[in-house]
């Protein structure tokens, strides 16, 4: 038997429920993903505290749906006032009219010119730009210079060639039955495109992912021999065998136990690293490719946009043009050991203590990121070509057979 | 529906037992005693060994090789959870909300169709009712695009209660037919008495029916409990703020670091504090179960 | 007896029955009829959508990957189902009765049933992991295996993770609806039986599986349809690993709506798979609704 009282609180609890949660705070609003939350909460939190008036919402999105969410949005017309996206989904959401054109609105602003190369060009679409690089991260080699030491390898000379990273695997693992060469997450595309593929496009002239249906997709040699190094690796029991399936869930802890001596692995590695599991002596390196003298990176991260539907449009651009300012890129990304998207200040006096974050920063100079759409259709997905094709070649040994049906599939992708 | 016969007892003890008889009789209730007992422990192992994982310590709980105890105790993987992003109060009070909005929802709705289908002459009434049932039979998944344009034209979108809508929507068929059955399982004389006194249909209902289905309802508030509780896809989709998101999608993104790399001490966690309200409200619940609570769905 | 007017009166049953009628009109049919008409288009979220006609169709049945995923999905809930009605039958066997330990074991086989997919999902995946996973101690301590298995590097074994979990979850609720139809028979039936002196075996056999019939084959259809939509497990558990040998029907529709967000094309494949259900339903149904009247 409801009371009076209990049937008119039902009835508040009810009208609560059906508002918009918006109803009453205007705050701007802004989305990132789960992977991305840490750097920008602290990100926010010093706008929010040095703009009291202007308080940005940050709502975290788990990573796997951040894309699909904000299309469904977008679609509707819906959707956040900021928008930080993983980059290499820039180029689907600038075609659909999703983000907001921010050329002539950054046209004043003089860091715009000082920032990654990599983010303004993933970022601009027929020659307009339509946002500004927010939380870049890059790849680099990751070693165990302790483990280095022991097998009789200089830790300050750390692998330059894929052949040297399978010599240098080969000596490590001979230190012990669970001490291991080389580790990657064998079920994780992103994490590989990440970390593989800046081996494969190290050499000059070499596509991964095609940049639409006229290019021709995995292009170059140096294709087959990183995917056969890793085969290599593999057949001589190099990697631990939990690598096949690990879908990106172990891309750090299994090297936080001491017991692998070299794997790709991301700049935010030597922070996690010094925090998480302070007794390991690790290296960072440029990721080698095939020859001597090739290196490269991934530059990868969030760009900060403005989406089409965006209600408070000249508010967000605020927020974009803050971003690039001296003060937060010092005191809250460096200061962090985070990477500045401002490339100008890569030497500043909180990298300068560890030589660490410098070489992460250095990387950042000969980091790509391809150009290319239906991003997450040929890479990030669970069923793309290129996590088939990475575990066909090196789990199964055909790589040949492979790389073949990777293009066909990557070809039919973009000329749909 | 026939009732139990209390003549068995009688009979069973009009025979009497042999020694021999006796003892393989006890060692027979032995076995089976310790068969359950074991099924007892398999099926607890997987909660209790993840209650020992989120009560480690961040770093052990990613150890390898695992361990099944903990070394060190520690509330840091709960901590994590609790401040995380919106603060686990919210979340908490999002789920509840919707959860009860779709109970409600549904007793009412499958209450009222239930007994419609069960006690009427309604024409096209098989076809009506596998209308009602082929819910079941669609991937919901596929309906969330069209349904998420349509909130988008009504202003549904971002409200909880909108997500309960949904979210009732999936668990009617299923509570449809349980109501359906137990009405039907109802006996017809006592619905003949109720009417000669007087009631009309919708009397009867609250007289007789009701009571009667008493078992039937509060299965059907489990499932709508447990099923809107744990619903992922539609949370995320349709609510654009973090303090209007519900648990489950707490619980995928508070595990996540870069590329996918998780917490694992923080998944126990969040499993856990996920599943301990749905067997709080089961545990409750048991009372109200009349073994075979299901008698009518099965005739 | 019979004359009770409202009893007979169709229009108070629909006012009833209304509610809830049109509540799954709006919310179901409704989008389910506008799939309908996406599955002739070739939307996509991205913008764009032109009408193609039965091409969505011709699409999907050149596309390697929907049979692929029918192939698997109609393995799976053909391995699954048997497992879960003969375990849940057994389990029914044992705790039917009214002891306490009976009642407390029945307990504790359906709790998993009211904990969410995601959750166990989330849980057996940790416990599978090569790496941190304790199934894989648990069975070394046991010295079933010596070394640990890498659950989902290999299709069969990932197929086979993935089954145990759902075992875990879901056959308490196989138990209970079995239970509901044992524990509806007559006592005298069995104790005639036991007085003929036929065993255990032989009185399950010939009396309790009889006439628990149509609870077995209600039970079996609903498992059945739900393994065929099976979705959640297989996206947590293996990704639809290793190089996509275990997505499941809904798992490749999940991935065409949302991630290549090609709508009108998800919308096929979904058509699809409904219709097969339907009609496998309507076959199983028709044939039950045979036996019995024989």
């Amino acid at each position: 038997m409801t009371t009076q009282r209990t049937k008119r609180l039902a009835l508040v609890a009810v009208a609560l429920m059906a508002m918009p949660a918006f109803a009453w705070a205007e705050n701007l609003t802004m989305w990132v993903r789960d992977s991305g939350a840490t750097l920008t909460t602290r990100v926010i939190d010093h706008w929010n505290k040095t703009h009291p008036g202007d308080p940005i919402t940050l709502s975290v999105i788990p990573h796997d749906q951040m894309v699909t969410k904000f299309a469904t949005a977008a679609a509707a017309g819906e959707g956040p006032d900021l928008l930080s996206l993983d980059l290499i989904f820039m180029p689907d959401f600038m075609k659909a009219g999703f983000i907001k054109d921010i050329t002539d609105l950054m046209a004043k602003n003089p860091n715009i010119k000082k920032v990654v190369q990599a983010h303004l060009d993933l970022a601009t679409y027929k020659k307009r730009l339509y946002g500004v690089p927010f939380t870049p991260d890059n790849s680099i080699l990751l070693y165990n210079k302790a483990l280095f030491k022991q097998a009789g390898l200089d830790p300050e000379k750390p692998p330059t060639t894929s052949g040297e990273i399978l010599a240098a695997a080969r000596k490590i693992r001979k230190l012990g039955p669970d001490i291991y060469g080389w580790y990657f997450s064998g079920s994780c595309p992103g994490c590989n495109i990440f970390t593989m593929a800046p081996q494969m496009w190290a050499a000059k002239g070499t596509v991964v992912l095609p940049a639409g249906c006229e290019a021709e997709p995995l292009k170059g040699e140096s294709i087959k021999q990183v995917l056969t190094n890793y085969r290599t690796m593999w057949k001589e029991g190099l990697i631990p065998q939990g690598a096949k399936v690990d879908p990106g869930a172990n891309f750090m802890s299994v090297f936080m136990s001491g017991k692998i001596g070299m794997q790709g692995s991301g700049n935010f590695a030597v922070g996690l690293l010094k925090e998480k599991a302070p007794n390991i002596d690790f290296g960072i390196a440029f990721l080698p490719g095939p020859n001597k003298g090739d290196a490269s990176s991934f530059a990868g991260g969030d760009v900060l946009t403005i989406p089409a539907a965006s209600k408070h449009a000249a508010k967000a651009l605020e927020v974009l043009n803050w971003v690039l300012t001296d003060d937060p890129q010092l005191e809250v990304y460096a200061k962090t050991g985070n990477l500045p998207s401002r490339t100008d200040l890569a030497k500043n006096k909180y990298f300068d203590a560890d030589p660490r974050l410098t070489k992460t920063a250095q990387a950042l100079a000969v980091a790509q990121t391809p150009w290319t759409f239906h991003f997450n259709d040929m890479s990030n997905d669970n069923s793309s070509p290129w996590i088939e094709m990475l575990q066909t070649a090196i789990f199964e040994g055909d790589v040949d057979g492979a790389i073949a049906k990777a293009k066909k599939r990557m070809k039919q992708i973009q000329c749909e | 529906m026939s009732h139990a016969n209390v003549a068995k007892a009688p009979a069973l003890a009009a025979r009497p037992r042999a020694a021999p008889e006796r003892r393989t009789a006890r060692r027979s209730r032995y076995l089976l005693g310790a068969l359950c007992c074991a099924i007892i422990a398999i099926m607890l192992f997987p909660i209790v060994v993840a209650f020992f994982a989120s009560i480690k310590t961040s770093s052990a709980a990613m150890a390898t090789p695992p361990t099944y105890l903990p070394s060190q105790l520690s509330i840091e993987s709960y901590l994590h959870i609790y401040h995380y992003q919106a603060g686990l109060p919210t979340y908490l009070f999002n789920s509840l909300g919707v959860a009860s909005i779709a109970i409600v929802l549904c007793l009412l709705l499958s209450v009222s169709a239930g007994y419609g289908l069960a006690r009427f002459k309604i024409p096209f009434k098989e076809p009506l009712f596998l209308l009602l049932l082929s819910g079941m039979m669609i991937p919901y998944q596929a309906l969330l695009t069209p349904l998420y344009l349509l909130y988008v034209k009504l202003g549904l979108q971002q409200t909880l209660f909108g997500l309960a809508l949904i979210h009732t929507a999936l668990q009617l068929p299923f509570s449809i037919f349980l109501m359906r059955s137990s009405f039907e399982a109802v006996p017809r004389e006592l619905e003949e008495a109720a009417v000669v006194d007087g009631c009309n249909s919708f009397e009867t209902l609250w007289r007789v029916f009701l009571p009667a289905a008493i078992p039937g309802m509060v299965t059907v508030a489990l499932f709508a409990f447990v099923n809107s509780w744990n619903e992922f896809i539609a949370a995320l989709i349709f609510m654009n703020k973090e303090s209007t998101f519900t648990i489950p999608i707490m619980l995928v993104s508070s595990r996540i670091g870069h590329y996918g790399m998780v917490d694992w001490g923080a998944l126990q966690a969040g499993v856990l504090i996920s599943i301990v309200p749905c067997v709080l409200v089961y545990v409750f619940l048991q009372k109200y179960y009349v073994s075979g609570f299901l008698n009518g769905a099965i005739k | 007896m019979s004359t009770i007017r409202y009893r007979r009166s169709s229009a108070i049953g629909l006012v009833y029955v209304a509610p809830a009628l049109l509540f799954v009109g709006f919310l179901t049919l409704y989008p389910f009829a506008e799939l309908i008409v996406m599955s002739f288009y070739n939307s996509s979220l991205l913008g764009g959508s032109s009408f193609t006609g039965f091409n969505n169709y011709v699409k999907a049945w050149n596309d390697a990957f929907v049979w692929n995923a029918l192939r698997f999905t109609l393995k799976y809930t053909l391995f699954i189902t048997p497992i879960l009605m003969g375990l849940g039958y057994l389990a029914a066997l044992l705790t039917a009765g009214e002891q306490r330990l009976q009642k407390l074991t029945r307990g504790i086989i359906f709790l998993p049933v009211v904990i969410g997919l995601g959750s166990s999902s989330l849980l057996w995946f940790w416990l599978f992991d090569s790496q941190v996973g304790l199934f894989n101690k648990l069975l070394q301590d046991l010295h079933v295996i010596s070394a640990p298995l890498v659950w989902f590097g290999d299709a069969e074994l990932g197929l086979w993770a993935v089954i145990i979990s759902i075992v875990w979850k879901v056959v308490g609720f196989g138990m209970i609806l079995f239970v509901a139809g044992i524990q509806a028979i007559p006592h005298e039936i069995q104790e005639a039986a036991m007085i003929d002196g036929t065993g255990y075996w032989q009185r399950v056999r010939r009396i309790t599986l009889p006439l628990t019939y149509r609870t077995i084959m209600l039970a079996t259809l609903i498992s059945a349809i739900g393994s065929m939509l099976a979705f959640e497990q297989f996206y947590i558990m293996t990704a639809g690993g290793p190089t996509n040998k275990t997505i499941s029907s809904v798992y490749w529709i999940y991935t065409n709506s949302f991630t290549y967000f090609k709508l009108g094309y998800g919308a096929t494949l979904s058509i699809i798979l409904m219709s097969i259900i339907f009609a496998a339903t309507a076959v199983q149904i028709t044939l039950t609704r045979q036996q019995r009247d024989r």
